[in-house]
């Protein structure tokens, strides 16, 4: 790949300045992409504020960043201007000027990486340097002259525009991690209260996040959820009968249900979060089929509002019912000394975010690449979880949604909601036209 | 708006403490000290900057041993008087060295002159101690393989019928990794004695290995054979989690497992205190972190047989969370290094120092960190003091010590920071407690009885007990006067649980002394010498 595109950026140069407004199309623009993306799926991993909401939102506008810069010199690309909201008069490429794709996109995620994530650590921003560094190295060498530099500037121009855009919607400060520095909780039985002595979530993780302005849902409370089963703690009762089904569950986990739970368990700071697994599930498929440059960036645009919105469709109905978690009831009516599998997040319970996030996601991927559509994700690997397969992505949802069951954190009711919240969501993100006609 | 009604609330919660504060006080000394010591540094000296203290001209008052990162680690000699202002000077001993993270005494061979065991960023190296501190480099008389790391974590024990102790050294990561470090933890070492001989054998790798900024040998299920607990940094490692090595002499080590009760813990482990304070006569152990710290105590004491490895937090209810700033505007998270548990007010309750400083410019954390210094009330739970004491500095701090460096039976405080000169706090409160300070003695290898227990009666009844430990904090540790306040006692009962399970008699020792307990021997009441 290397010396093809070297050859093109030596060989043809003359050539693509004689037809300036066609753009190069470098072939190394999708490794470029996959590099910046590898890194950011790191950085998601390692930066305390990117709880799962957090991380989704950067992914919305990562995505639309390399889009929006890649639709600007396609043929077939349709730019997301005019369709989502606030997003207006984008960076144009001048006409008569050569760029490079793999510039473009280089220049755009070296820019929105360091802005995104310019509150990592000390390794994160010593890795963005390295890393921007070693690529500009790569994809300037063999350019002719003037490319680079025209490639950079217009590269970055959207990355600045994207991210002045993204400052408006409700989610770009985030202080104390996300946690309410003082928080009142909703008085009477059926609602959240704190289920762990960590002294920073007393409060609920990000409770105004419902409140964001969404990307391509209408309104954040567009995909609205009916109650949960009405709060009893009648042994008869419904909400009871659920309680029980959690207990039995993990009661009764298998090797395979334990190996469900842990796989989607994806908890901030020691896995790329819920939103990254899915990334990188759109990631392996994109090494597999060796998906070309216009391709990967509108799936990453598209996957990336689709778990964007369905976190604050999911937020926004949290606190609208403000549910407490099944340790919390379990414990004061079933079993005292009764403990999920998994950790319990910090949060109001129903839906469950993974399952609304994951129907979202499926429902995106499934028009991208169809549906049936096989794959393997090997997203945890190298965190020694063995890869599992599946037929399809809504069988990956649906996976994902009641491995929220075998652990213990949630009811049923939230983990089939959540799937049809999320499909909802996924509906609104699959109106969204980026193909001309 | 949110912020002011917290700060108001955290000022009330500060006024309270002030009023069980006892008369806890410090002065700064760190600019007549003849402390000057500067830990420098970019990546690689984003953790470490330890610092240490041990005897080495044989006088009974406690040299301060500091790192220094990218510049010269400094050797201190003590000439404070006893009960007198800090002094001390820089004096040339041979651990001039750079890339030093921190280091650790420990009398390797047993000669009586304390040996000092340095972490580097590249070789780690074993000073000998020569006499009159003066030091000089062993690693090849005494086959020890400095390797080539990023050494962030030190323990040491002699195993059961061993003549040489047995070093466990933490390793980070791999820093010559740029673009991706996380998940590139490096292999943590065991250098066991070789054989019979007075020597080191090749290290053995302690995989997996996940990142470690403390590790302690600890006899956590009183078995009577300390286990390796490793306190490990989520950033980097994959798959990772708080560990334990099940130790054995002769035998590889194994790690505690799910089948074995342990309960996987993962967090930003910086560094390990350990104190028996809830007199169960297991030890807890406090883990400092990002935000909240933990304090883990035994999840179930078993009525008859040895406990599993499973534990709770109780630094919620307690107090010790410390999860941000106590004072000041900045109220974003807390990130905390070193941590020690001692008893600052001699009131018979053990008190807990946290030094505290953001990781480098993290944004999220707080710029302006003040160090914790929490006292353990009659209820069991901790208050806040270090301003009113009057260490809550915001410097970005990592190591630390409490130790007496002035011999009054007073605690006294030193502090590493990065990039700016570390600082030093003499004790001035009046009206403390009495104490008691202690240095075990016995014949043969590990002459200082590492891993014995000392056990004090309070005078309600209730046995105070500390393990003598070599290692854990964050890259920092003391090898001189064990502590005890014992509150109003004028004369205590004290005894030893020597390593190797002999249990020495109760003896009933005056207080407000120093003693050496020797193994067999009576306890000697020891006077330091007056002041020139």
């Amino acid at each position: 790949m290397r010396l093809s595109r070297r050859t093109f950026g030596a060989g043809i140069a003359a050539f693509t300045v004689a037809l300036a407004s066609v753009p190069s199309h470098g072939a190394e623009a999708p490794h470029v992409l996959r590099r910046w993306y590898t890194l950011i799926l790191e950085l998601v991993r390692q930066t305390p504020t990117y709880s799962p909401p957090v991380a989704a939102r950067a992914f919305a506008y990562l995505g639309i960043t390399t889009f929006e810069a890649v639709a600007s010199g396609s043929q077939t690309l349709q730019s997301l201007a005019g369709q989502v909201k606030g997003l207006a008069n984008l960076p144009q490429r001048k006409p008569g000027v050569a760029y490079d794709e793999a510039v473009i996109v280089h220049a755009a995620m070296a820019f929105a990486s360091q802005t995104y994530f310019g509150n990592t650590g000390p390794s994160g921003q010593r890795a963005m340097k390295a890393l921007e560094k070693k690529l500009h190295k790569e994809a300037a060498a063999g350019l002719a002259a003037g490319v680079w530099e025209e490639s950079a500037a217009y590269g970055k121009s959207v990355g600045e525009h994207i991210f002045a855009w993204s400052k408006g919607d409700g989610g770009a400060v985030v202080e104390n991690l996300g946690f309410p520095a003082e928080w009142k909780l909703t008085p009477g039985p059926a609602h959240w209260v704190p289920t762990s002595t960590i002294a920073l979530q007393q409060a609920p993780l990000l409770p105004a996040w419902g409140n964001n302005q969404p990307i391509a849902m209408p309104e954040a409370g567009a995909c609205p959820l009916p109650p949960p089963p009405d709060y009893s703690e009648d042994k008869e009762s419904e909400f009871h009968r659920q309680a029980l089904q959690v207990v039995d569950a993990v009661k009764n986990l298998t090797q395979e249900h334990k190996a469900i739970a842990r796989f989607w368990s994806d908890d901030p700071m020691l896995s790329p979060t819920p939103p990254g697994h899915w990334m990188w599930i759109a990631m392996q498929i994109f090494e597999k089929e060796n998906t070309d440059l216009e391709k990967s960036v509108e799936v990453l645009a598209r996957l990336g509002i689709a778990i964007n919105d369905g976190f604050i469709a999911c937020w926004r109905t949290k606190v609208e019912f403000d549910l407490l978690r099944p340790v919390t009831y379990i414990k004061r009516v079933i079993d005292k000394a009764w403990e999920p599998l998994l950790i319990t997040p910090p949060f109001p319970e129903y839906p469950s975010g993974h399952s609304t996030q994951s129907g979202a996601a499926a429902t995106v991927l499934a028009k991208d690449f169809g549906d049936p559509f096989a794959f393997t994700d090997a997203t945890h690997v190298r965190d020694g979880l063995a890869p599992r397969s599946f037929k399809s992505f809504w069988e990956a949802a649906e996976e994902a949604a009641v491995s929220r069951l075998y652990g213990g954190i949630h009811f049923r009711a939230a983990i089939d909601r959540g799937l049809e919240q999320g499909k909802c969501v996924g509906t609104f993100v699959n109106m969204l036209k980026t193909r001309k006609a | 708006m949110r912020r002011a009604a917290l700060c108001a609330v955290l000022l009330l919660a500060t006024a309270r403490a002030a009023s069980s504060e006892s008369v806890l006080r410090f002065s700064d000394q760190t600019h007549t000290s003849g402390i000057t010591s500067v830990y420098a540094g970019d990546y690689e000296f984003t953790v470490g900057g330890g610092a240490s203290s041990f005897d080495c001209n044989g006088d009974g008052f406690s040299e301060l041993f500091l790192a220094g990162g990218e510049n010269r680690a400094t050797l201190y000699q003590n000439r404070s008087a006893q009960g007198g202002d800090l002094a001390f000077t820089a004096i040339p001993s041979g651990l001039e060295l750079t890339r030093v993270l921190g280091g650790y005494p420990l009398d390797i061979n047993a000669d009586g002159t304390m040996d000092v065991v340095l972490l580097r960023s590249g070789e780690n190296v074993v000073m000998k101690g020569l006499g009159n501190c003066r030091f000089a480099r062993a690693n090849e008389e005494w086959g020890f393989a400095g390797g080539n790391a990023w050494s962030t974590a030190f323990a040491a024990t002699w195993e059961k019928g061993a003549n040489w102790p047995t070093i466990a050294i933490g390793n980070y990561v791999d820093r010559f990794e740029e673009i991706s470090p996380w998940g590139s933890c490096t292999a943590n070492w065991l250098h066991r004695p070789n054989g019979a001989e007075t020597r080191f054998a090749s290290p053995l790798a302690l995989t997996p290995s996940f990142c470690p900024l403390s590790i302690i040998f600890t006899d956590w299920s009183r078995r009577g054979t300390p286990d390796l607990r490793v306190s490990n940094d989520r950033q980097y490692y994959e798959g990772g989690q708080e560990q334990m090595w099940r130790m054995e002499s002769g035998h590889p080590p194994q790690l505690y497992a799910d089948k074995d009760g342990w309960r996987y813990v993962r967090i930003w482990g910086m560094g390990i205190t350990s104190y028996d304070i809830n007199f169960d006569q297991y030890p807890e152990y406090f883990l400092t972190s990002m935000a909240d710290n933990r304090l883990q105590a035994l999840a179930a004491v078993p009525q008859e047989g040895q406990p599993k490895p499973a534990y709770k937090d109780i630094a919620y209810p307690l107090g010790l969370t410390a999860h941000r700033p106590f004072m000041g505007e900045d109220l974003r998270p807390s990130t905390a290094w070193h941590s020690q548990f001692e008893d600052v007010n001699n009131d018979g309750r053990v008190d807990l120092f946290i030094a505290k400083g953001n990781v480098a410019e993290m944004p999220d954390f707080a710029q302006k960190d003040p160090n914790n210094l929490l006292v353990q009330g009659p209820d069991g739970k901790f208050i806040e003091v270090a301003d009113k004491a009057g260490v809550a500095s915001t410097n970005t701090a990592r190591g630390g010590l409490l130790a007496d460096l002035n011999l009054d039976g007073k605690l006294d405080l030193v502090v590493v920071n990065r990039w700016v000169g570390a600082e030093i706090w003499k004790n001035e409160s009046e009206g403390l407690g009495r104490f008691l300070q202690l240095r075990l003695r016995q014949d043969g290898p590990n002459r200082d009885a590492i891993g014995a227990w000392i056990e004090v009666k309070r005078a309600d009844g209730k046995i105070m007990r500390r393990e003598l430990y070599s290692g854990a904090g964050h890259v920092s540790g003391a090898l001189d006067w064990w502590h005890f306040g014992v509150g109003e006692l004028q004369q205590a009962e004290v005894r030893v649980l020597w390593p190797g399970g002999e249990t020495g008699p109760w003896e009933t020792l005056d207080t407000n002394a120093f003693y050496v307990l020797e193994r067999g021997k009576p306890a000697h009441h020891w006077i330091p010498a007056p002041s020139p």
